[in-house]
Order: C-alpha cells, then sequence, then structure tokens
C-alpha cells in the first residue's frame, strides 16, 4: 500500500481561495467596465485593456527576475489593473497607462513584498502618482454618446464651485447612470452598485464599509450646505462611489476589525470633504484614501478585539 | 442573565451520513494494539509479560503518575509483543499487542462496584479506565475528582452532546440508542456525588441536527426536574467546552482559570453514558462506537469495536471509492491523519474518516491577504493572522507580548481560522505550535526567576 497523506489540522476547507475572492471583485467591477466602454467608446477598452495587460505582464516579469513563486493566477494583478483602469479617463494616452500600471504592480505591491504585504492601495498610489507627473487623470474626458456637454468640466468642478454649483452639474439620474464627464469606470453609479451588491451577496466585502465611507461625505455636506440634493449630488459626482466600493474595501490595506474599518471609512469621508470642500483640487477620494491607508495599522491595534475570557 | 452575543462560528457542511446507522458489532479482530498513552497526562505502565494469558476486562497497565489511566484487554487472548510504536504528536509511546482467541472471554473478577462514598465512587472512575471521549481524553476520574477539592462550587453539569464536528455521530448514536445510561448517569451522579451536585443542574447540550436524539432524552428527563436538553445551534464550534458554557449559561470562560472556576463541570455524553454502564456492569473502558465515513467511504458506517484495533480491520468492513489518499482519526476539523492504517483505534477514536487522493491535499499556502476572515470567524476572538507575523520576532520578552496581544493562548484548537483562510494557511498550526511556546518561555522565565530569589 502506498504511503499516506500527513497533515495538520483541519482537513477541510471552505473550498474558498485568494483566487475566487480576487476573481469576484473583477466580476464585480464589470458592469462599470462595460458601462464605461458604452459610454467612452472604445478608447476605454484600450484604457482598461492596456492597464490590465500591463499589470499581469508586470506581475508575471517582477516575479520572474525575483525569483518569487509565480503568482499571477492569484488574478490579484487583474484586479489593480482594472481598478486603476476604471480611474483613468479615456484622455490618458496608453504608454501613461501602462507606466502607471507598472507603477502599481512592480513599486507599490512588488517591491513591498508581494501581495498582503503593500502598505498603500497600489492602484490609488499609481493614479495619485500619475495626477501629479502627468496632470489630470479623471477629468476631461466626455462621454461619446448619448449626452453633448457644453463644457468638459466634470460635475465636481461645477459642484464645488458651492451649492449655486448645482445649476450647472448635471441632474441626478444623469449623476446615478453615469451621463457625464468624467474617469471611465467612476460616472456610472448604477453599474458600481450593482457590483457593490455583488461583492456583499459574496461576502467578499461588508456593506457598512462603502456606507459609511459615503454615509460620512453626505452627512459633512448634508451639515455643511442644508440641501440634501445637493450632498447627493456629491456622494455621485466623482470617484466617490468607485473609491468607497472597491478601493475603501481592499482588504489588505484597511483594518481586518469591522470598528477599524468604519473609522477608516469615517477618516477617508472627512479628508474627502475638507478636500473637495476647502483644498485647491476637485477630487479627495483617493488621496483620503491613500492617507488612510497609512493610518491602517494604528486603526487595527486600536479596534483589536477583546478575546472572549480574555484579560487586557 | 448576562446580555448574550453570539459567538462567531461557522457553517462547515454536516455530512452526518451514519447519524441512521445503528452501529454494528464487528466480529472479533485477529489482534488488537493497546499503547499506553490513550489518555492526557503520564502513559500508563504495562503489568503483564509477554505470553500472559488475558481477558476482557482484565488490567493490563497501570495507572503511572499523577494523571493517569489505566489500561485493559480489548478482546481475550495472549500478550504477543509490548513495544514502542510512533504517536501521532510525534514521539512513541509503549503499545500492549494482544492476539484474540476469538472468544472474547470476560475477566471472571469483573464485578459492579461497591460504591458508598465519593472517595469509593472516584475510585471506581478511576479504575474504570474511563477518559473524556470528546476529544481531550481527559482521565474521568481527575475531572470530577478536582470539583471535590472544596476550592469550587458547581452549580451546572454540561453534558457535552453537540457532536460538531461535521461525519461522527458515535455520540449521537449513543444518545439514542442507550438514552436510558444517560439517565442512569445523572442519577448515579447526583447520588455518589450529592455532597456537590444535589442542586446542580444538569444540561445535555445538543446540537439541533440531531432532533431524534433531542426528543428521545427530551421524553426520558420529562420527570426530572434537574436535567434539561439544551439545544444548540448546529453551527460550529458548538462543542468546544468554552463555547459550550458560554451557549448552555451565558457565563465567560476566563483565560488560565480551571473550569469548575466557572461554577460548572463538563463531561463528553458517551463518557458519560460509559461511566453509567461501568457502575453497572463493572465492565472497563474496552469497546467504543466507531463512525467510519470520509470523502473516499462508499457505504459510511458506525461500527462497535474493541478499542485498539486497527485501522484496516474497520476498513476492511466498508467499501472505499478509491485507495485511501489520508486517513483521519477523529473529526475533519480536528483530528489526527494518521502514518498508516496499521495504527490502532484508541479510547477517544470516536471516527475514522477516509479521504482519496483528491481531498487528501489541501491547496499550499499563499500570502496572507488581510481579510480578516480569521477573525471574524473565531469564536474566541483571536487575531490569528498576527500569530505568524509576531512569531518572528527575535527578541523572547517582545515575542511574548506580540503573541499574547493576538490572544492565541485562548486558541479552542476549533481550526476554523484555517478552514476559512482563502490563503490557504495552516493557521491553527502555528496557533498550537505558539500557544506550546508561549508555556515553555512562561515556565522558563518562571525558572529564572526563581533561580534569582
Amino acid at each position: 500500500m502506498k504511503e499516506l497523506h500527513i497533515s495538520a489540522a483541519p482537513h477541510i476547507h471552505s473550498g474558498v481561495g485568494t483566487g475566487n475572492i480576487m476573481l469576484d471583485v473583477v466580476i464585480a467591477m464589470v458592469p462599470a467596465a462595460i458601462m464605461g466602454v458604452v459610454l467612452f467608446g472604445v478608447q476605454a477598452l484600450l484604457v482598461l485593456a492596456t492597464c490590465v495587460v500591463s499589470a499581469v505582464a508586470g506581475e508575471a516579469i517582477f516575479n520572474l527576475c525575483v525569483h518569487k513563486k509565480q503568482t499571477v493566477k492569484d488574478c490579484s494583478a487583474v484586479v489593480t489593473g482594472l481598478l486603476l483602469g476604471l480611474n483613468l479617463s479615456t484622455n490618458v494616452p496608453l504608454w501613461q497607462c501602462a507606466v502607471g500600471a507598472l507603477f502599481a504592480i512592480v513599486v507599490v505591491k512588488g517591491l513591498f513584498g508581494g501581495l498582503g504585504k503593500n502598505v498603500v492601495n497600489p492602484a490609488i498610489a499609481a493614479r495619485v502618482l500619475m495626477l501629479l507627473t502627468f496632470g489630470a487623470v479623471g477629468g476631461g474626458a466626455n462621454p461619446v454618446r448619448f449626452v453633448e456637454l457644453e463644457s468638459s468640466a466634470t460635475p465636481l468642478a461645477a459642484l464645488n464651485t458651492g451649492v449655486d454649483g448645482l445649476s450647472a452639474a448635471p441632474s441626478l439620474k444623469d449623476l446615478f447612470l453615469g451621463l457625464h464627464g468624467g474617469a471611465i469606470g467612476e460616472t456610472c453609479a448604477a453599474a458600481l452598485l450593482i457590483g457593490f451588491v455583488y461583492l456583499v451577496v459574496r461576502k467578499v466585502i461588508k456593506w457598512y464599509v462603502p456606507v459609511s465611507f459615503m454615509g460620512t461625505v453626505f452627512v459633512c455636506y448634508l451639515v455643511f450646505t442644508g440641501n440634501p440634493t445637493y450632498a447627493l449630488a456629491q456622494v455621485l459626482a466623482g470617484g466617490l462611489v468607485l473609491g468607497a466600493v472597491f478601493m475603501a474595501t481592499d482588504y489588505v490595506t484597511t483594518p481586518t476589525t469591522g470598528a477599524g474599518r468604519v473609522l477608516f471609512c469615517v477618516g477617508a469621508g472627512l479628508i474627502t470633504f475638507a478636500i473637495r470642500q476647502f483644498g485647491s483640487y476637485p477630487e479627495g477620494v483617493s488621496i483620503s484614501i491613500l492617507v488612510m491607508n497609512l493610518f491602517t495599522p494604528f486603526l487595527e491595534q486600536w479596534t483589536a478585539k477583546k478575546t472572549l475570557g480574555g484579560i487586557k | 442573565m448576562l446580555k448574550r452575543k453570539n459567538i462567531s462560528s461557522l457553517h462547515v457542511p454536516h455530512n452526518k451520513h451514519t447519524a441512521a446507522c445503528v452501529p454494528e458489532r464487528l466480529a472479533v479482530p485477529s489482534e488488537v494494539i493497546l499503547p499506553m498513552n490513550m489518555h492526557s497526562g503520564h502513559d500508563a505502565e504495562p503489568i503483564v509479560k509477554v505470553g500472559d494469558y488475558v481477558r476482557v476486562g482484565q488490567l493490563i497497565a497501570r495507572e503511572e503518575g499523577r494523571f493517569s489511566s489505566p489500561v485493559h484487554a480489548t478482546v481475550s487472548g495472549t500478550v504477543a509483543d509490548i513495544s514502542p510504536i510512533p504517536t501521532a504528536k510525534g514521539g512513541t509511546t509503549l503499545a500492549i499487542r494482544i492476539e484474540s482467541d476469538g472468544k472474547m472471554e470476560k475477566d471472571p473478577d469483573l464485578k459492579p462496584p461497591v460504591i458508598h462514598s465519593c472517595e469509593e465512587f472516584l475510585q471506581a472512575l478511576r479504575e474504570s479506565g474511563l477518559v473524556g471521549l470528546g476529544g481531550a481524553a481527559f482521565p474521568t476520574w481527575a475531572k470530577f475528582n478536582e470539583m471535590c477539592s472544596g476550592q469550587y462550587t458547581v452549580d451546572t453539569v454540561l453534558v457535552n452532546a453537540a457532536e460538531c464536528e461535521p461525519y461522527i455521530t458515535s455520540d449521537h448514536r449513543m444518545m439514542v440508542d442507550h438514552t436510558e445510561l444517560i439517565v442512569k448517569g445523572v442519577e448515579y451522579l447526583r447520588t455518589y456525588m450529592s455532597e456537590y451536585l444535589a442542586d446542580a443542574k444538569f444540561l445535555i447540550c445538543v446540537e439541533k441536527n440531531k432532533p431524534d436524539a433531542i426528543a428521545k432524552l427530551k421524553e426520558a428527563l420529562a420527570d426530572k426536574p434537574y436535567a434539561d436538553v439544551h439545544e444548540l445551534e448546529a453551527i460550529y464550534p458548538q462543542g468546544a467546552k468554552q463555547v459550550t458554557l458560554y451557549n448552555a449559561t451565558g457565563r465567560v470562560a476566563i483565560a488560565g482559570k480551571r473550569f469548575p472556576a466557572f461554577h460548572a463541570v463538563i463531561i463528553n455524553v458517551s463518557s458519560f453514558a460509559k461511566m453509567a454502564e461501568y457502575i453497572e456492569t463493572g465492565m472497563p473502558l474496552v469497546e467504543r462506537i466507531v463512525t467510519v465515513d470520509g470523502p473516499a467511504v462508499k457505504n459510511p458506517q458506525n461500527f462497535i469495536a474493541p478499542i485498539g484495533t486497527r485501522i484496516s480491520y474497520l476498513l476492511d468492513h466498508v467499501e472505499l471509492k478509491s485507495e485511501p489518499g489520508k486517513v483521519v482519526i477523529g473529526g475533519p476539523m480536528n483530528g489526527n491523519a494518521v502514518v498508516s492504517v496499521d495504527s490502532p483505534i484508541v479510547k477517544v477514536s470516536n471516527a475514522v474518516l477516509v479521504f482519496d487522493e483528491k481531498s487528501a491535499v489541501l491547496p499550499e499556502a499563499s500570502a496572507c491577504i488581510h481579510c480578516g476572515k480569521c477573525v471574524e470567524k473565531c469564536p474566541i476572538n483571536i487575531t490569528a493572522w498576527a500569530v505568524e507575523p509576531a512569531s518572528r520576532i527575535r527578541d523572547e520578552a517582545e515575542r511574548e507580548k506580540a503573541l499574547i496581544d493576538t490572544g492565541v493562548r485562548q486558541c479552542v484548537d476549533c481550526g476554523c481560522c484555517s478552514y476559512i483562510c482563502p490563503a490557504h494557511r495552516p493557521l491553527l498550526a502555528w496557533n498550537q505550535d505558539q500557544k506550546w511556546w508561549l508555556k515553555q518561555y512562561a515556565a522558563a522565565q518562571k525558572e529564572k526567576e526563581e533561580g534569582k530569589k
């Protein structure tokens, strides 16, 4: 008789691996990606494809160079690439997309030790780098179909002038459906919410994480202006929904405890509000998440759960 | 009443295929192997020699050291060999091999114990070779002895019949087929330990996925106001004693304290029934119900087998779908994989699970993605993902502090963390490892302190 396998308990597993989770995240981004292509045309598809291909190739080559086990199969590079693509507008030249994706995978993730070791969200770090080096990455592009916008100003630019800006910005319905200028994946809140529901149903993320982020921004504007329509427009405009659903829920760079995650989102919401309202830059979601990423280890410790029967 | 929170737990597939299988008594095996470490504590000491003729129930190894348990012959026949065998934990232990003569002749000296006092009751338990059959194998007499030390008042006796591990139904069958033994067990304890348990409430804690057992027990205990069935949600790990205690009484098991400090004593239902059987017949623990199941078994079954029966003998009595890839004694969440099917079943072996080649090997571990599922599913709220990084700290004092912060000392070994980890990291194994290290370190520190004085 041949030898038996020996291993430590438990001998069974839930069957849900890292790859399955990453694949779920990719699936959840598909509606937003499709809407991006519908709204912005073939160029959107090229941007998304460039980002994904560069990210995956970057990961594969990096692993080869540093003699690490090949990790392409876990789909995490696809998530990073797709997420970055959704955060870019069709105005961004493709070579810049590739540079951004490579920066995300190689510098932000790979050099920190690979999956699970990065301190900040790779897609966000790349987006912010591109913003600083290449100029505007998010706004600028207008949907190629359905709407003829008079100016190329993003809704946020209009909104951030104050409550009066509401008249110059798209209607709430247009904001919800994505019929306005912006990055490929951020405009259509409806598609993002489909992804949100999917992730919650698949138990990949907790519903309260995106809700507490968006809720904080909504409440801040409501208190500040007293205008619910305006506050809602602020939630729907810009990258808030995309960031709240797909970036504030990133496992690696956010706390593992429920309380920590909520604090993370409240912090990110406050920073987003502060940047949009008082800062010189119209959009604050990326930077707020980036800043909160750095708070993660602290929040983690601060909100560590008390063990049952443990003496602290 | 304390406000009770839900303890984190996990839905694992129950796979209780054998719930309706009445245990079948196996034909006498040609030989049995009885290791001396079938209980927690010190190994027992053989008192027979090679060539001796022994009968069923005859004492063949006596207690040795403070916590130990005697071993009895489980078949009649000749002692063929006394030599060391490897253990699941990596060491070796002496084992007595008895070649059976097939007659199953009972030791004529066996008679029901005569009990007049609590001391005599404990002595009887001690001689019965009874241990906790749920998995820990803690000598049963020691459990009750601890309670009598005068330090504790016990108002609740928890009979642990959760059987929360997948596949296993041996406790379930015990409850359904021998309900009367459990009722008698309650009466015996009330009678013989009346000084301590006269006012105690007996709670038989059963998971809701065993409605037939619950119904039978409820009926049998209907006229006993001091005993009741406590229904537990059918969700893993209800049978971990800290979890059972909390769910049944609302009390929290404070780390570092002995169990009776929570005014409760907990005993596995099969041990409980076997205790009653021993008091009635005087037959020590020589056989048990074993569930044989697993992904590679075509016709899962329950058997009554002499303790010491080789696993291969049990497997001969079921049909296998494929060659075994892994054989586990106990449940799939907590059991031990055996090196060979020549290993015997021991006192605590409630199940033998056979995995096929495909299900035998779980995927290799990959990087932690910080998803927090291990924390979320841990019944004790241990930060399991942080244990391995903490274990890498070089400075021993720092390492101890970091490990204690994760809560790993309170780990109940349920395995929920490893089960749910998407990166397939062996979190439970690390927990056990580091728990052991912490104990060693604390002991070494204590020694150093004392050395200074």
